[in-house]
C-alpha cells in the first residue's frame, strides 16, 4: 500500500454508502400518510412563524463575531501545529518567534474581551 | 510523471470542482452556492494532498472549509439573501466593465500559462521521507519566511479589529436583569403577578391562543406583543371552522 | 523504574524523547505489507466495530443511567435488554419519513448524510493494536496513518459540523435553526481549545502521526507531562459532541429538538449515530494521546518482558481504556445538570482558550529547557542530575501561576468585601401600619430594641 489516503476513501466511501443506503431507506420503508398540519413546521402548536423567500430566516449577528473569531484562533492554532512538531530541531529563535506571534494575537484577544466582544446575552 | 492514480483523482474530482464552482455562479439559494464553494475548497485540498502536500492539504480543509465557509454560511443567513433583492445597477456600466475586465484577465492568464515550460517535476518524495512533510514547512514558515510569518499576526488583529466594528454593538449601561423586572413590577404594582397565561382549549392550547376575560372578550395581555405584530394571534372562532378540515384531512389520509 | 524516578522524570526531562531523527513526524506504523484489499477488509472491520458498538453503548447508557436513578432500564428485550438498540433503530426504519413543506428538500436530505458519513472517517487513523499476522500478511492495526493524522480529525470534525448547521438551516423552521446555529458556535468555539490542548501532545511527541505517538509514550504516558492538556481536552471532547452537560443545541426546554426537531425516521437516526460515533471518536484520540493509546497499562506492560504489549492484546487495552472514557460521558449525563448557554460560552471563550495558550508557552518553553536552548549545565542533587535550566523554567512557570491565583483571588475577595460593605438600610417593619417584609438590600430594625427605645421614651 502505497498511498496512506486510499484507506481512508475506503471508510468514507463505507460510511458514506452506508448514509446514503439510510436516507434513501427510509423514504420506501416508512409509511406515507399525508396530513396537512404534520407537514407543517413544529413550533410547540403555535402557526409557523411566516418565512421569508427562499429561507431568509435571520439569525443574530452575534454569531458573525464567534465565527471570526473562530478564524482567528485557528490560524494561530495552524501556525503552531508545525512550530510543535518541529520544535526538536528549530531552535531558540523560533521560540522566541512563536513568543511573539502569540503576544501580538493576545493583543487582538484583549481588545475584543475590553470591547465586550466575548459577552453571551 | 503523475501516477495512474492520480490522474484518475484529477478526472474525477477535476469535473466535480468545475461543476460546483459552477454552481456557486448560478445557485438559486445562496446558501446552495456557498456549499458549492465548500465543496471546491475540499476538492482542492485533496488535490493538494495528492500533491503530496500533506500538511498544507489537510490546512486547506481545516481552516477553509471549516473556519471561512463557516462564516460565509453565518452572513449568508444573517442577511437573508433571497431572489426577491432588488437588481437595479446602482454603478453605471459597471456589468460591461467588469466583462470586459474579467476576459481580459482571462486571455493574459491563458496567453501566460501557454508560454510556461515546466521544468521536470521534482515531487517532494525526498522531503517527506528526509525531513518530513510537517518539519519541512515549519522549517520554511520559521526560517526563510519568518518576516510573513510575523506580519500575519498583524493581519489577525486587523481582522478582530474589522468584526468587532462591524459586528459588534456596544452595551450602554446594564442589561436588565430578571430581578430588575420582577422589582419594577412590584414598584409600579402592575400586574404584580405576571402577566396573563394564554387560553387553554380542548382544541388549542399554544402560546398565540388569548385567554378569555369573564366577560368573554379576548385578553390582549396574555399572548406575546411579538405574535400580535406578526399577526399570529389565532381567534376562537378559526377552531371551529376548522375542525371539519382535519377531520377530513385525516380521513383522506387513511384511504391512501 | 521507581516511582520517584518516574514523577522526577516527569518534571524535569524525558531525555530518550528528545532524540531528533530526521523524519520522525513520520508514521512509526509500517505499512509495506498491507494490500489493498486488506485495507478494505480493515475499512470495513472499523465500520462494524463502531456500528456494534454504538449500538451496545446505547443499551449501555441507558442501563448506567437507570441504576443511577434506582432503576432498571431497558431489560425486555434480548438478554438484559441488549436488543432494544437494534429493535429502536427498526422500529425508527418502519416510521414515516416527513420532509417539512417549508424545507429545502435537497439540502434537507444531504444534512444527515453528511453527519453519518463524516462521523466514521476520522477513526480510520486511531491505532488500536500494534502489529498482528492477517490472512498472512503482517499489518498493524490501524487502518492507516499520515503524517497529519491528528490535524485530519480535526478537519473532519469541521466538515461534520455542516451537517448541523445545514440541518438547521434546510428545515425552514425557527427551533432548527437556533439550534443549528448554537450547536455550531458551540462546536467551534470548543475546536479551538481542543486544537491547543493537543499542541502541548505535539511538542512532547514531536509528530501528529497517531501511530509516532503512541510509540512515543511506550515509557510515559502523556497524560502525567501534559495533565493540563488532558484536563483541557475531556472538558472540550464533551462541549464538541454536544453532551450533557453540555447538550445546548437540545435544550428541550428552550429549543424542543435543536437543529433535528424537524426529522424524523433513518433521517433522525443517521444524527443520532453520528453523535454516538463522535464520541467514540473523541475518546479514542484521548486514549492515544493521553493514555498511550493501545500499550498495556504500567505494572501489567512489565510482566513477562513485555508479553502483553504484542499482537491482539493492545486492541484489549485500547477497548478498555476507550469504554473507561465512554462510562465518563456516561457517568455525565447521570450526574450533571445542563449548564446555560452564556456560562457555557463564557467558560470556553474567557478561560480555557487564554488558560491553554498560556499551558502551551508554558510547555514549549519547559522542552526548551530540556532540548538545552538555555544552556546544558547541570546540578546534581541525591544521586540523581537536574538540569539547571529546567528547573529555572519551572520554577518560573510556578511562581507565575501562584502570583496570577494571588491576584485573581485577592481581586475576588476585594469584590466580596464591597458587596458586603453595604449595611443594609434598616426599615421599620411598622412604618405603614401593617408589618411588612424587608426588600432586598433592606434589613429590619430589631423588634426588641426598637420597644425598648420606644418605652425608654415613655
Amino acid at each position: 500500500m502505497t498511498n496512506p489516503y486510499v484507506p481512508l476513501l475506503f471508510l468514507l466511501a463505507i460510511g458514506g454508502g452506508f448514509a446514503v443506503f439510510s436516507v434513501f431507506a427510509a423514504s420506501i420503508a416508512g409509511p406515507k400518510r399525508y396530513n396537512r398540519a404534520k407537514l407543517d413546521a413544529y413550533e410547540c402548536g403555535i402557526e409557523p412563524t411566516p418565512q421569508a423567500a427562499g429561507g431568509g430566516l435571520r439569525v443574530p449577528i452575534k454569531y458573525y463575531l464567534t465565527a471570526m473569531l473562530f478564524i482567528i484562533f485557528d490560524i494561530e492554532s495552524v501556525f503552531l501545529y508545525p512550530f510543535a512538531v518541529a520544535f526538536n530541531q528549530l531552535g531558540l529563535f523560533a521560540l522566541v518567534e512563536m513568543v511573539l506571534f502569540i503576544i501580538t494575537v493576545f493583543v487582538a484577544y484583549a481588545y475584543v474581551w475590553r470591547r465586550g466582544g466575548l459577552e453571551w446575552d | 510523471m503523475t501516477g495512474t492514480g492520480e490522474q484518475v483523482l484529477f478526472w474525477v474530482l477535476g469535473p466535480i470542482s468545475v461543476l460546483a464552482a459552477l454552481g456557486l455562479l448560478f445557485a438559486k439559494k445562496a446558501v446552495h452556492a456557498a456549499i458549492g464553494m465548500a465543496l471546491v475548497m475540499i476538492n482542492l485540498g485533496v488535490f493538494y494532498i495528492a500533491n503530496q502536500a500533506d500538511f498544507l492539504g489537510i490546512i486547506q480543509i481545516f481552516v477553509y472549509t471549516g473556519a471561512v465557509m463557516m462564516l460565509f454560511l453565518f452572513v449568508l443567513m444573517l442577511v437573508g439573501v433571497d431572489s426577491s433583492d432588488s437588481l437595479v445597477e446602482t454603478l453605471k456600466g459597471q456589468k460591461v466593465a467588469s466583462l470586459l475586465l474579467a476576459l481580459g484577465l482571462a486571455v493574459m492568464v491563458f496567453l501566460a500559462i501557454g508560454k510556461v515550460a515546466f521544468p521536470p517535476m521534482k515531487g517532494l518524495d525526498s522531503v517527506n521521507a528526509g525531513t518530513g512533510n510537517v518539519t519541512g514547512v515549519a522549517n520554511l514558515i520559521f526560517g526563510q519566511y519568518v518576516w510573513v510569518f510575523e506580519i500575519t499576526s498583524a493581519l489577525l488583529i486587523t481582522a478582530a479589529l474589522g468584526a468587532m466594528v462591524l459586528a459588534h454593538r456596544e452595551r450602554i449601561g446594564e442589561r436588565p436583569s430578571q430581578r430588575t423586572w420582577s422589582e419594577r413590577r412590584i414598584r409600579e404594582n402592575r400586574n404584580v403577578a405576571g402577566l396573563p397565561a394564554p387560553g387553554v382549549y380542548a382544541r388549542h392550547n399554544a402560546v398565540d391562543t388569548p385567554a378569555l376575560l369573564p366577560d368573554g372578550t379576548p385578553s390582549q395581555l396574555s399572548v406575546s406583543r411579538v405574535l400580535s405584530a406578526r399577526e399570529q394571534v389565532i381567534t376562537p372562532v378559526r377552531h371551529v371552522e376548522s375542525e371539519h378540515d382535519i377531520e377530513h384531512e385525516i380521513e383522506e389520509g387513511r384511504d391512501r | 523504574m521507581s516511582s520517584l524516578a518516574f514523577a522526577a522524570e516527569a518534571v524535569t526531562g524525558i531525555p530518550h524523547l528528545a532524540a531528533a531523527v530526521p523524519g520522525a513526524d513520520n508514521p512509526h506504523a509500517d505499512f509495506s505489507d498491507t494490500p489493498w484489499w486488506l485495507s478494505l477488509v480493515k475499512a470495513l472491520l472499523v465500520f462494524v466495530f463502531l456500528l456494534v458498538n454504538t449500538l451496545v453503548v446505547i443499551w449501555f447508557e441507558r442501563r448506567v443511567i437507570g441504576r443511577m436513578q434506582q432503576r432498571p432500564g431497558p431489560n425486555r428485550t434480548g438478554p438484559f435488554g441488549l436488543l432494544q438498540t437494534l429493535a429502536d433503530g427498526i422500529k425508527l426504519a418502519l416510521k414515516e419519513d416527513l420532509t417539512p413543506k417549508n424545507a429545502d428538500k435537497v439540502v434537507f436530505a444531504l444534512a444527515p448524510m453528511i453527519a453519518g458519513a463524516m462521523a466514521f472517517v476520522s477513526f480510520a487513523i486511531i491505532p488500536m493494536g500494534p502489529m498482528v499476522s492477517m490472512f498472512g500478511h503482517r499489518t498493524p492495526l490501524q487502518l492507516t496513518d499520515t503524517p497529519v493524522a491528528v490535524l485530519l480529525v480535526l478537519a473532519v470534525a469541521g466538515v461534520g459540523v455542516y451537517g448541523i448547521v445545514l440541518a438547521g438551516w434546510s428545515s425552514g423552521s425557527t427551533y432548527p435553526l437556533l439550534g443549528g446555529l448554537r450547536s455550531t458556535a458551540q462546536v467551534i468555539s470548543y475546536e479551538i481549545a481542543m486544537g491547543l490542548a493537543l499542541v502541548a501532545i505535539f511538542l512532547y511527541s514531536g509528530s501528529m502521526s497517531t501511530s509516532q505517538i503512541v510509540y512515543s509514550q511506550r515509557d510515559l504516558w502523556y497524560i502525567l507531562p501534559a495533565f493540563f492538556s488532558f484536563l483541557v481536552y475531556v472538558v472540550t471532547m464533551v462541549g464538541e459532541t454536544n453532551r450533557l452537560p453540555f447538550d445546548l443545541a437540545e435544550g428541550e426546554g428552550e429549543l424542543t429538538g435543536g437543529f433535528h426537531t424537524e426529522y424524523s425516521s433513518l433521517k433522525f437516526a443517521m444524527f443520532f449515530l453520528g453523535e454516538y460515533v463522535n464520541m467514540f471518536t473523541v475518546s479514542a484520540l484521548a486514549t492515544t494521546m493521553f493514555l498511550g493509546g493501545w500499550q498495556a497499562p504500567p505494572g501489567i506492560a512489565a510482566i513477562n518482558d513485555g508479553m502483553f504489549n504484542h499482537g491482539w492484546w493492545g486492541l484489549l487495552w485500547f477497548v478498555i481504556k476507550l469504554w473507561l472514557f465512554m462510562f465518563f460521558f456516561v457517568w455525565l449525563r447521570g450526574s450533571l445538570p445542563r449548564v446555560r448557554y452564556d456560562q457555557f460560552m463564557r467558560f470556553g471563550w474567557k478561560f480555557l482558550i487564554p488558560v491553554t495558550l498560556a499551558w502551551v508557552v508554558a510547555v514549549a518553553f519547559i522542552r526548551g529547557a530540556q532540548l538545552g536552548y538555555f544552556g546544558n549545565s547541570s546540578v546534581g542533587l541525591a544521586g540523581r542530575e537536574f538540569p539547571v535550566a529546567t528547573l529555572i523554567i519551572v520554577g518560573l512557570i510556578a511562581a507565575l501561576a501562584l502570583a496570577v491565583t494571588w491576584v485573581w483571588e485577592g481581586k475576588q475577595a476585594e469584590k466580596q468585601a464591597a458587596a458586603e460593605a453595604q449595611l443594609p438600610e434598616e426599615i421599620d417593619p411598622f412604618a405603614g401600619g401593617y408589618p411588612v417584609p424587608p426588600l432586598p438590600g433592606q434589613r429590619l430594625r430589631e423588634p426588641s430594641l426598637a420597644i425598648e427605645k420606644e418605652s425608654n421614651r415613655a
